[in-house]
């Protein structure tokens, strides 16, 4: 009997020994890449290879993979190498992205290095949604204001100079108000830690980072193909109006059930078919991407922790056009290091030089993608698309409005397009 | 004619010992691989550029395999390399001086900076001419330009 044992225990041994030499005949040939950034070897490439460059600022060669994406640098067996990928095929969903973006130099250093991307992006309003958390539970009794309280995730900002410095996390199944529940259950799809509600089509989108930053081949206008949401390698800061979309224009809440009611159509023209049948746009609002007037700030927030929408939205008609009284803010470019500079280079739909005069917010944020003409005009290059256009100021115009007032729909009283 | 038996014993003994022999040697040609396996190579520090009468003076090379520029001036030869400072992209050598492509930063053509995010100037490297000679650059000993 003892025999037998040793006999099959051997086989078994042979067998599993040949079974190892056939599967690791059936590795690839690995492609070593040693990036400037970590001098690690990491192979990667073996598999990816024909894998785009993400983008100009992040190239392979200088950042490799796993800086980036985590992953076992070494190995060569798929399953191995992606088990410890952060964030799956995201390395930028906010639970990861302090390692795989961030550091000094890159994405969580200082204000004054314009580098707290990270920062600003988490206590955004965009993130935190705690504008549409506080109006619920204020008007079903849950809190005596519109005062923030509470985000999707809870957050501090102890510098904040809103008067808002810290938001707890919000647990529906704390609360007593069974609308708030409901709210809870159904309605928290729309900030920037959220799976998309629709995955697979025009408004699927990933989230952190790259909810903005990179489209899919249905959002991306640069691609030949939009009729599927195939997963593009990409960073931008180019971001079209479809990217914004795929979470400001993809249907309704119902506010009888509480419930989101993703649309089901698939728009094609923009101007008809995209947006609420009873909103009135200027030819700027359609024309152009969301990105080519709202700021960096606005969009990712500037630090500090706010309740509602309007309290970080503040561009108007008047930043780029001025008023009947007042020509539009601009500063001439004479330091290399403006921001200004920065995002154009990221992004070159301009070229600008030192003693160039671009527009400028109220906050004195530069919209980078302007200049000042000689004969008193405006140009602007369009940031999802590099399109020119060319503007004049309110001031000298045959414009009737009253100066005071500036909100949109005081322009569209007499710029709306029809529709 | 006597017919030699194996009995049934010995056939297990002799098939037991066969395919533990095959397995050692399969075992020890896996220990072989594992321990003659060459890992990989540091990257290069030395850089033979060839014969230093290919870079007549005043002239200005790039070897973007380094990356570096070879520089020929009156008082001999000298580098920079090419590392973007901030991250390490490969800057680009444009007749003002040098662009990264990566996020903007600029130097002038003696490597300092212009244009942030680079906070350091360019690096230089150390040029040498061995006695055949050719010309090297060395990039593991670097000092600010």
């Amino acid at each position: 009997m003892r025999r037998y044992f040793l006999l099959a225990a051997s086989f078994s041994l042979l067998l599993g020994l040949l079974i190892s030499a056939w599967q690791e005949k059936r590795l690839p040939k690995p492609i070593a890449l040693t990036p400037t950034l970590t001098g690690q070897v990491e192979y990667c490439l073996t598999c990816h290879l024909d894998l785009a460059e993400i983008s100009s600022s992040h190239p392979v060669k200088t950042f490799g993979c796993v800086l980036c994406h985590g992953g076992e640098r070494l190995a060569l067996d798929a399953n191995l190498a992606h088990s410890t990928m952060r964030g799956g095929k995201n390395p930028s969903d906010f639970s990861v992205v302090q390692a795989s973006c961030g550091g000094d130099n890159c994405h969580s250093g200082t204000a004054e290095s314009y580098r707290n991307h990270i920062q600003r992006a988490t206590t955004s309003i965009q993130a935190t949604y705690a504008g549409a958390i506080a109006n619920i539970r204020y008007t079903f009794g849950a809190q005596p204001d519109l005062k923030a309280r509470m985000g999707v995730f809870a957050v501090q900002v102890p510098q904040s100079t809103s008067g808002i410095t810290e938001l707890a996390a919000f647990n529906p199944t704390q609360e007593t108000n069974p609308f708030v529940q409901v709210f809870g259950q159904n309605c928290l799809t729309c900030h920037l830690s959220a799976q998309p509600v629709q995955t697979g089509g025009r408004y699927d989108h990933f989230s952190g980072c790259s909810a903005c930053h990179t489209p899919t081949q249905s959002t991306d206008l640069t691609s030949v193909d939009t009729s599927t949401a195939t997963d593009v390698h990409k960073l931008t800061t180019a971001i079209s109006y479809t990217q914004c979309d795929t979470c400001h224009n993809r249907g309704n809440y119902n506010l009888r059930s509480i419930t989101f009611e993703p649309r089901q159509d698939l728009p094609a023209d923009r101007l008809h078919d995209y947006y609420q049948p009873i909103a009135q746009f200027t030819s700027c609002e359609w024309k152009l991407d969301c990105i080519d007037c709202h700021t960096r700030t606005e969009a990712m927030g500037d630090g500090n922790l706010y309740s509602v929408k309007k309290d970080i939205q503040y561009i108007q008609c008047k930043t780029c056009h001025g008023t009947l009284t007042d020509l539009p803010q601009t500063r001439t470019l004479t330091d290399p290091n403006d921001l200004a500079f920065r995002q154009a280079t990221l992004n070159p739909v301009i070229d600008l030089k030192l003693g160039d005069s671009i527009l400028v917010t109220e906050k004195d944020e530069p919209l980078w993608n302007t200049r000042v003409l000689p004969d008193g005009t405006y140009e602007m290059f369009a940031k999802a698309d590099g399109q020119r256009y060319v503007f004049r100021p309110v001031k000298g115009s045959t414009c009737t409005q009253d100066p005071a007032k500036q909100d949109s729909g005081s322009c569209h009283q007499c710029h709306s397009v029809q529709r | 004619m006597s017919r030699s038996t194996l009995s049934r014993r010995d056939f297990l003994k002799l098939s037991s010992a066969a395919i533990l022999t095959a397995c050692g040697l399969l075992g020890l040609e896996g220990l072989f691989r594992f321990l003659t396996t060459q890992t990989e190579p540091p990257p290069p520090t030395d850089f033979d550029l060839g014969s230093a009468s290919n870079y007549p003076p005043g002239s200005r090379t790039v070897h973007p395999d380094i990356p570096a520029l070879l520089v020929h001036t009156q008082s001999g030869f000298s580098a920079i390399s090419l590392a973007c400072t901030h991250l390490g992209c490969t800057v680009e050598s444009k007749p003002e001086g040098f662009t990264c492509p990566c996020h903007g930063s600029r130097f002038d053509l003696q490597g300092k900076v212009t244009r942030g995010p680079a906070q350091k100037p360019l690096n230089s490297l150390r040029t040498g001419i061995t006695s055949d000679g050719k010309l090297h650059i060395y990039t593991n000993r670097i000092t600010p330009s």
